[in-house]
């Protein structure tokens, strides 16, 4: 690119302040024409505040946007477009009930006619290999399908700039690298891309400059390609990231979970339900389901939590006992516990005091019930427990579970769950959205419950942290599980094959490893 | 924009329980200002609503009457809204729980002993909670809003009043007036203080909340109402079935509502007649409200809405306000609390300088 | 041929009010709010129609008041839901509780004091014509809901701004992270829903009854809720559910005129019957499962946007 060209973006000294957070703290840094450039930095760096800034969904408390050189202030997202901004969001803000068309035109200013739009669409999708189907409605598409409608609407305006809020974190291997390819064809053309990642590899790969921030501060801009994954990851984090301890020699112990033939039935319209899932966990094994969001994990933690329901009692079994007919208050009294993904809502009641979530789960394992009342001494005495034995940040049992960070709240639910000492614990997304330390912390406390003899089963998005964390691993698509097979066996492109759906070599997929 | 709504981290208990008092206080004053606009005495219209039934010793003894089934309705509902359960047919709840009490008292006529009161008022709980299972049946079976058939069963309850006192129960001795006859002495609710008209409810008005009171803050019960209320697939983790749950939020509002139906028919009236449903099963959803869905808080707000239909009667007669501001008074009452509702979840900040987008 | 006229005739009319206030909720609700105060807003509407009438004898500037006040009603359930975030259901209640209270204290002056009725709308050769009165024997806010069930239809699917009003009911903190002012979008669609409503309420002494009574409307405007449900959130359905109960309602009417074999059921049975087909009618719909799949998904939820 030609040096004396103004710089398309330039940001100087932005900051922004939310109550109890410097959410950015004076950040300066300058997107060239045409540069594919990483903004980097753990969950709750910044990130998401600062494009929300660029994009004009909020607005900076001091500082300075430059665009092409000139001094901008971005209202809102209709002047960023007018600008030439586009967003593509992490969370798709799509329009379930509304087809591809519909979607679309909502995210246009101008009033084209629908047939004008739809030719552009087509020739967009045409020119970027993005293919979907103008009149299909949203919710019968897939993850993948749906943000090609985004970056389809994000293109259309001609963007020079295009924000892209972690795109891959939803997207197959295979998926991620014809993402890439669409990505470098636009910057080719002189669009100037911002990528938001946490995945190091990814902008090694992708891209010409990184921005890492820490804590709302900018600690460096530099050359991906110049650095080192580790290098990197040190400036992201800040101090050098603790590895987990094992005892040398662990022996595995007897079969304690034994899924057999589990499936569910289709609850909602865009539910992926259970289909013919085997498996066998054995006392201190930690077992990774790895997979791309929204192939059944859901269901899966569901039906082995007791919240969904099956009609064959043998289809879970621990220690040979027969849980299938059981809810989760009696899975629980047999020692099955279970930690969903979405903390606030279903794991946790935001609007409870970490106490009263406490007699959510707790209250029968820990005889907090007596002759139908609740002793609320013994819950605020476990809740304090599990503050101190995981280093909550609360003020105390009595704190709202909705004003802790998403962090904090994590770190109680596990610890919730894992002071109970269950012989079964299955946990979804342990780390989802919880800062280094803190996942750190819960990932040291699952070895720790797995080396007193329980069976773990860990379902995750996150591939490097099952392949730090599991003994063994399988892979869930479309509700069907695949073989288990040892970590140290299995290659990253073998479960990134079977992530998309490509079940080459498992044609014995309801196998129960021996 | 000079000031800004912030969200608090934790809602503020104070205000949870200053809002309903600042709710009163504003229709004070906002009903005096309306009122005089429109052309009437606006400050005397609240004065005899609001202070005349409070400083007039006479009045007391209405009040306790008058709240008693306010009371009774209104921890039903506050029970059955914690849990999220929408039963607004609460007035066709009690006036259910009036006809099968009056149909116990009818068919024991002519008979005597202390087991009549204590069947009819069975038969006034069960008959409030039939009514209500019909909507509670819906809703778990088919999945059918609780609001409107609990509403519309309402409508129809109203027509089986007329029904029944036209034909099969009208009194022979009426003058063909449209009404049962008059109730036994054993079928007639006692009063508790000699000389007044203060019956047997009033009393068992305060019990049942600080029963319910016990029963929502201590037990797993409880607990459960309130889990599936605020997160339902919360509820579901924890073991609790919200299906279940709708069925025993319903039951015990019904049953509530049911109860008060027969206090009421076997203390005041005494005898089952049209002008029976008079709007406590309404009301009760304002109580409720302004009670915080706390049955204590509940004993205060249905004080306060028999004040103010006390005081809507004194009005009329000394100061000619139609008895229909009652209904305003207490409609905006409701309003300025779910106003206030704000201020539970955020701050007000002010802004100093150039307008900052607000939170809101 | 001269039973069935009449019949048709009489539930015309007395569906009207009921398709008119539903056809506004309607669009409320495709826009994410639930005003459950639609009986308020009516029964608001009533008196202003009243009212207007009492004092003009103009029927359409009555049917304007009616329009202007349960509009005005409704702009306090706007401000408190969507300004204040209150809970809609609770505040739809309050309103129809304010509505009750309002117009009875409003109307009380009126009371036995009667108004002339709209009249037809086309000339009385057509419109008292004893065939032809099928067609041209309404007064024009029958027309007007001929032509609303229509303008609905072409607003919320052919047009840009019902596309934005759809995309705010079924995700509002999309439409407002791509630039779309949901509340605005959303105070319009309330307005418009308590105009609807306050004309549905003004037919009812302009059509129905020439005289103020104390909650005339009788839970029609409960019924205007229940038939959106039942009309899966679709205009042309809301036609026939209307019209459906305007049968249900003129059966009544015939029965309490007594004679033939409708009066052999107890009066209050008919009197009870709207309200009870209104369950079987939400039960049906719910059977038929595929009701829930049309239901704007932020039908009812405060809209919280979280920066």
């Amino acid at each position: 690119m030609d040096a004396s060209m103004p710089l398309r973006l330039q940001l100087t000294g932005i900051t922004k302040q939310f109550p109890g957070v410097l959410a950015n703290d004076n950040i300066s840094f300058g997107v060239k024409p045409g540069e594919i450039h990483a903004l980097l930095g753990e969950n709750g760096a910044g990130k998401s505040t600062l494009v929300k800034m660029i994009y004009g969904i909020m607005q900076p408390d001091a500082g300075e946007i430059r665009w092409n050189g000139e001094p901008v202030v971005i209202t809102n997202p209709k002047a960023a477009r007018k600008l030439g901004i586009g967003m593509v969001f992490q969370h798709f803000s799509l329009f379930e009930a509304l087809t591809v068309l519909e979607n679309i035109a909502l995210g246009m200013d101008g009033s084209l006619k629908s047939r004008e739009l739809e030719a552009r669409i087509r020739e967009v999708m045409h020119t970027y290999g993005l293919l979907l189907d103008p009149h299909r409605t949203v919710a019968t598409l897939s993850v993948g399908e749906r943000q090609r409608i985004e970056i389809v609407r994000a293109l259309l305006l001609d963007p020079k700039l295009l924000i892209m809020d972690e795109p891959t974190s939803v997207l197959t291997p295979q998926e991620v690298e014809q993402l890439f390819e669409v990505l470098r064809k636009l910057a080719a053309q002189g669009c100037s891309i911002l990528y938001i990642s946490h995945k190091l590899d990814e902008i090694k790969a992708l891209c010409d400059t990184a921005t890492i921030l820490r804590g709302g501060k900018l600690v460096d801009t530099c050359d991906p390609k110049q650095e080192t994954s580790r290098s990197m990851a040190e400036k992201m984090i800040g101090t050098g990231l603790r590895d987990i301890v094992r005892a040398k020699g662990r022996q595995l112990g007897a079969p304690k979970l034994v899924v057999s033939r589990l499936s569910t039935h289709k609850t909602g319209h865009f539910d992926v339900p259970v289909n013919d899932v085997s498996f066998t966990v054995r006392a201190g094994e930690i077992f990774g389901i790895a997979g791309v969001a929204g192939n059944g994990q859901n269901a899966l933690l569901d039906a082995l939590s007791g919240e969904i329901l099956g009609d064959d009692k043998e289809a879970i079994t621990l220690d040979g006992y027969p849980l299938g007919l059981l809810n989760t208050t009696g899975r629980r009294k047999r020692g099955l516990c279970a930690v969903p993904e979405e903390r606030n809502g279903h794991a946790a009641v935001g609007e409870f005091s970490l106490a009263d979530n406490s007699v959510l789960t707790a209250r029968d394992r820990l005889g907090m019930v007596m002759l139908g009342l609740i002793n609320s001494g013994a819950a605020k005495t476990y809740t304090g427990k599990v503050i101190a034995d995981f280093a909550v940040k609360a003020l105390g049992p009595g704190s709202m579970a909705g004003s802790l960070s998403g962090g904090n709240l994590q770190k109680y639910i596990m610890g919730r769950e894992i002071l109970q000492r269950p012989s079964v614990l299955v946990v979804s997304q342990p780390t989802w959205g919880v800062d280094a330390g803190a996942a750190a912390a819960i990932h040291q406390a699952l070895v720790d419950l797995a080396a007193e003899g329980s069976a773990i089963v860990v379902i995750s998005q996150d591939l490097d942290e099952l392949l730090a964390l599991c003994d063994t691993l399988a892979v869930i698509n479309l509700g069907r599980l695949s073989a288990a097979r040892p970590v140290g066996e299995v290659s990253v492109e073998e479960i990134g094959l079977l992530m998309g759906g490509v079940h080459g070599a498992t044609e014995a997929s309801n196998a129960v490893p021996a | 924009m000079l000031f800004r709504l912030e969200k608090r981290r934790e809602p503020s208990q104070l205000m949870r329980y200053l809002t309903p008092v600042a709710a009163v206080v504003l229709t004070m004053v906002v009903g005096a200002i309306i009122f005089s606009l429109i052309g009437y005495d606006g400050i005397g219209a609240v004065r005899e609503i609001f202070l005349t039934p409070l400083t007039n010793s006479y009045k007391w003894q209405d009040l306790g009457v008058k709240a008693a089934p306010l009371i009774i309705i209104g921890v039903g509902l506050s029970i059955a809204y914690r849990a999220n359960v929408w039963n607004i047919g609460a007035e066709g709840q009690y006036v259910v729980g009036g006809l099968a009490g009056t149909w116990v008292a009818l068919a024991t006529h002519g008979l005597n002993g202390p087991w009549i009161l204590p069947l009819m008022v069975l038969a006034g709980v069960l008959g409030g909670m039939a009514y209500a299972a019909i909507p509670a049946l819906l809703r778990t079976r088919l999945n059918v809003n609780e609001i409107l058939t609990s509403l519309m069963l309402t409508y129809a309850s109203v027509q089986l009043i007329y029904y029944l006192i036209r034909a099969p129960w009208k009194d022979p001795m009426g003058m063909g007036f449209p009404q049962t006859r008059l109730f036994a002495e054993a079928a007639r609710l006692p009063t508790i203080l000699p000389g007044t008209i203060v019956h047997l409810g009033v009393p068992i008005a305060v019990l049942v909340a600080l029963v319910a009171w016990f029963i929502m803050s201590r037990s797993v019960f409880g607990y459960q109402m309130r889990v599936v209320g605020t997160a339902p697939h919360a509820a579901r983790y924890g073991g609790f079935s919200e299906n279940k749950t709708i069925w025993l939020a319903m039951l015990v509002s019904g049953g509530l509502a049911g109860l008060a139906g027969v206090l009421e028919v076997a203390g005041p009236f005494q005898r089952m007649v049209p002008g029976f449903p008079t709007n406590y099963g309404f009301t009760a959803i304002i109580v409720a409200f302004l009670g915080r869905l706390n049955p204590l808080g509940v004993i205060f707000a249905g004080l306060v809405m028999a004040i103010t239909f006390v005081g809507g009667e004194v009005a009329q007669t000394t100061i000619g306000l139609p008895n229909a501001a009652t209904g305003i008074f207490q409609a905006m009452v409701l309003f300025f609390l779910l106003g206030g509702d704000l201020l539970v979840r955020y701050r007000v900040r002010r802004v100093h300088g150039a307008a900052a987008p607000g939170t809101a | 041929m001269e039973i069935i006229i009449p019949i048709i005739v009489t539930l015309v009319f007395a569906a009207t009010p009921i398709l008119l206030a539903a056809l506004g909720e309607l669009v409320v609700e495709k826009s994410g709010v639930l005003n459950l105060g639609v009986e308020g807003m009516m029964l608001v509407g009533a008196i202003a129609g009243f009212a207007g009438q009492f004092y003009t004898g103009n029927p359409y500037f009555a049917l304007l008041c009616g329009a202007m006040a349960g509009a005005a009603t409704s702009i306090i359930f706007g401000f408190l839901t969507l300004s204040l975030s209150a809970n809609q259901t609770a505040t739809g209640l309050a309103l129809t509780i304010f509505g009750t209270g309002f117009s009875a204290l409003a109307g009380a002056p009126f009371s036995a004091r009667p108004i002339q009725l709209m009249g037809p709308l086309f000339p009385a050769e057509l419109a008292s014509h004893p065939v032809l009165r099928v067609v041209f024997g309404y007064s024009a806010p029958v027309y007007f809901s001929f032509f609303m069930v229509f303008a609905v239809w072409y607003f919320l699917e052919k047009t840009r701004p019902g596309l934005i009003l759809r995309a705010v009911g079924e995700n509002d903190l999309s439409a407002h992270s791509i630039g779309y002012s949901v509340k605005l979008v959303r105070y319009l669609a309330v307005l418009f829903g308590g105009a609807m409503a306050g004309i549905a309420g003004a037919c009812f002494p302009l059509l129905l009854t020439p005289q103020w009574a104390e909650r005339m409307t009788a839970g029609r405007g409960w019924i205007a809720v229940a038939l959106v449900v039942f009309a899966s959130w679709r205009p042309f359905r809301l036609l026939g559910g209307a019209y459906l109960f305007g049968l249900v309602m003129t059966m009544e009417l015939y029965a309490k005129a007594g004679g033939g074999p409708l009066s052999a059921i107890p009066s209050e049975l008919w009197a009870a019957l709207p309200y009870l087909a209104t369950i079987i009618v939400l039960v049906l719909i719910s059977i038929r499962r595929d009701a829930s799949t049309n239901a704007p998904a932020c039908l009812g939820k405060p809209f919280l946007p979280t920066n």
